[in-house]
């Protein structure tokens, strides 16, 4: 935590480049502590406190809500989120990664209006959007016109309501957040280097799991942490498009700060799952470090 | 014990407001259901501008006025949340006499257990929780909750996706009072929502008749509102009131005891219970409405969808809950968890 707010060391002796980089920073320390630590600190004091009978807040201490998180229920509802989150995450990492190294390679103009093509879904709200996938995947739908047009499918295939639409619906819904880092890492990769292993003999196969992989893993860890972070937590789309048949987390979450009115065990499964992502960010950060020394 | 207290403040308020700022109005309502054009003839007409915030769950709303922040001036709960909010004394006493119109209001939809003295709500729109069928695609009749659960309805149903609905069919089901919500009750509800559940497509409160109309679903219970526009948009989709009991609803108006426009809010309030106004709400959202005098204001197709004005059957409103809301989420959670 402190590593993250320490300011860029400046050049030793001089005092007044650290004053101005801190004053760069303050808004964004400004924001993160508002936004992100003062909230994380409330939920943290709720996770401890109990409810009363209309589900306010008693400030009484309680390890209860703790206790409830670690019943083997909530850790199959959470193992099932990973699940889904992984096969998300993969999916767009092997979708994103070729159309991401595909476009960091291509000429200044064609490489603008590919990225422009990305990034157009979000003037669109994530809504509407997801709504406009039940038309295409519901039993009458345009996937399944298509499918039956091409005589690949006989009668129309449920799509909708099933898991296969909810990870659908959540790679559609991440997949730039895998593009972009991605992309920003490949345009950044010496071509240089790339044409150096060929040279030196490598098959374009070898070229790229022995140079490009390695040189735009910053972006792939940067891809994977924004798409599978916020895709354990998603609870719209699997409402939407799962037809909420089975709970993830997020919908448990949801579920005690409206239905259930237990603020709580809210907070407490919210805590646990900021560690977790603590936990899970600090290994891939880890994981360079390791690979470097191995291949020197 | 604290009542003569807040009338007292309430009256202090009412004297101070009209000299501050009677041209606002704070008003919190369910999304959907207070026609835009109804707001802006209010202000129109009486130049009171409305501030107007929207919530999706009854309990939602209720978490917002307990928490405090804004001070709202009308707010828009369900019988059972209004019944909660009266117990934590969050809703000021009414003026019956700036609520002219309130004798608008049928008889039947007055004194019900969650104000049974009527002195804190207006009702505003009510409705049925029941069972929508599409006639086209089920042959055999669907009379209650026991027909609907069948295995060869399996992966053809959508049901709202809010728990203590679900645990208030089953209690019909086995013929207890859907208040009744003791622990042993519950539990005696489990096995019966343990074949259900599984039968089930869709869980969803916010819009089931979208997966009746894309055919992906067959049969389903729904808000009666929903199936009344289903109805309006093909005859198709009949809705039945569940033969073994159905859930109805009154969802009110009141004003908490935090208000600080009290004579805007009544004005407001009252301007509801208008016949014409209240037609103008009947015509954008189809539930029943519980104004006498707007009813015959009603096209007669409008009075003739079984949706919004069905045949009579047993039903109850809900009342409030305390903790019990813990275990039912958990039952419910466990048996969507073990699929």
């Amino acid at each position: 935590m402190q590593a993250l707010f320490s300011p860029p060391s400046a050049s030793p002796g001089s005092q007044q480049p650290t004053r101005r980089a801190w004053l760069m920073l303050a808004p964004m320390v400004l924001w993160l502590v508002l936004f992100a630590v003062v909230p994380l600190g409330v939920l943290a004091v709720y996770s401890f406190c109990q409810r009363d009978e209309l589900g306010r807040l008693v400030y009484a201490f309680s390890w209860e809500s703790y206790a409830r998180v670690f019943d083997p229920r909530y850790l199959r509802i959470l193992w099932r989120s990973l699940g889904y989150a992984t096969a998300t995450t993969a999916a767009c990492l092997a979708l994103g990664y070729p159309a991401a190294f595909y476009i960091a390679r291509r000429e200044v103009r064609l490489r603008e209006r590919l990225l422009l093509l990305v990034m157009i879904p979000f003037w669109t709200s994530f809504l509407i959007r997801t709504y406009a996938w039940i038309q295409i995947l519901k039993g009458h739908g345009l996937l399944n016109a298509v499918l039956q047009s091409l005589h690949l499918v006989s009668a129309p295939v449920e799509w909708l309501y099933t898991p296969t639409a909810v990870v659908i619906g959540l790679v559609y819904s991440f997949l730039p957040f895998m593009m972009l880092p991605i992309f920003a890492s490949a345009e950044k990769l010496d071509e240089s280097l790339l044409e150096a292993a060929q040279d030196l003999g490598a098959g374009p196969l070898r070229v790229f799991w022995t140079v490009a992989i390695p040189l735009t893993r910053p972006g792939i860890a940067a891809g994977v942490i924004l798409v599978f972070v916020p895709a354990i937590g998603m609870f719209a789309v699997t409402d939407l498009l799962g037809g909420a048949q089975v709970p993830l987390i997020g919908n448990v979450i949801q579920n005690q700060f409206l239905q259930a009115r237990n603020w709580p065990f809210g907070a407490a499964l919210g805590v646990v799952f900021t560690l977790l992502f603590a936990v899970s960010y600090g290994l891939l950060q880890r994981e360079p470090r390791w690979e470097r020394r191995r291949s020197p | 014990m604290t009542g003569p207290f807040l009338r007292l403040a309430a009256l202090a308020v009412l004297a101070a407001a009209p000299a501050r700022a009677a041209e606002e109005l704070n008003l919190f309502a369910w999304s959907e259901y207070i026609p835009q054009g109804v707001i802006d003839r209010f202000t129109a007409e009486t130049g009171i501008r409305v501030n107007y915030e929207t919530f999706s769950s009854g309990e939602e709303m209720m978490a917002k006025v307990l928490a405090g922040g804004t001070s709202y001036d009308v707010v828009q709960p369900p019988d059972y949340i209004a019944e909660a909010l009266i117990q934590a004394g969050m809703l000021q006493r009414l003026d019956p006499k700036l609520l002219p119109h309130l004798g608008n209001i049928l008889p039947e939809f007055l004194h019900l257990p969650h104000d049974p003295t009527q002195s804190y709500t207006v009702p505003y729109m009510t409705g049925t929780v029941g069972i929508v069928v599409n006639t086209q695609a089920v042959k055999e009749p669907v009379l209650g909750y026991g027909d609907v659960f069948k295995p060869s309805h399996a992966g053809r149903i959508v049901v709202l996706n809010d728990n203590r609905e679900l645990v208030t069919w089953a209690l019909y089901s086995l013929g207890k009072a859907p208040n009744d919500l003791t622990a042993g009750n519950i539990e005696l509800a489990r096995p019966v929502l343990a074949r259900w559940i599984p039968l089930v497509r869709v869980f969803d409160s916010d819009s089931p008749k979208t997966s009746l109309l894309n055919g992906d679903v067959d049969l389903g219970i729904v808000w009666s509102g929903e199936a009344a526009i289903l109805y309006q948009q093909d005859p198709k989709f009949r809705y039945v009131l569940p033969s073994e009991g159905a859930h109805r609803f009154v969802d009110v108006l009141a004003i908490p005891v935090h208000s600080e426009h009290v004579a805007a809010a009544h004005r407001f309030i009252d301007f509801v219970l208008l016949p014409d106004v209240s037609r103008q709400i009947s015509d954008a959202f189809p539930y029943t409405n519980p104004n006498g005098a707007a009813r015959r204001l009603l096209s007669a197709r409008q009075l003739a969808n079984p949706a919004s004005y069905p045949a009579n059957g047993p039903r109850d409103t809900f009342r409030a809950i305390g903790r019990v809301s813990e275990q039912i989420d958990q039952v419910v959670t466990d048996l969507k968890n073990s699929r």
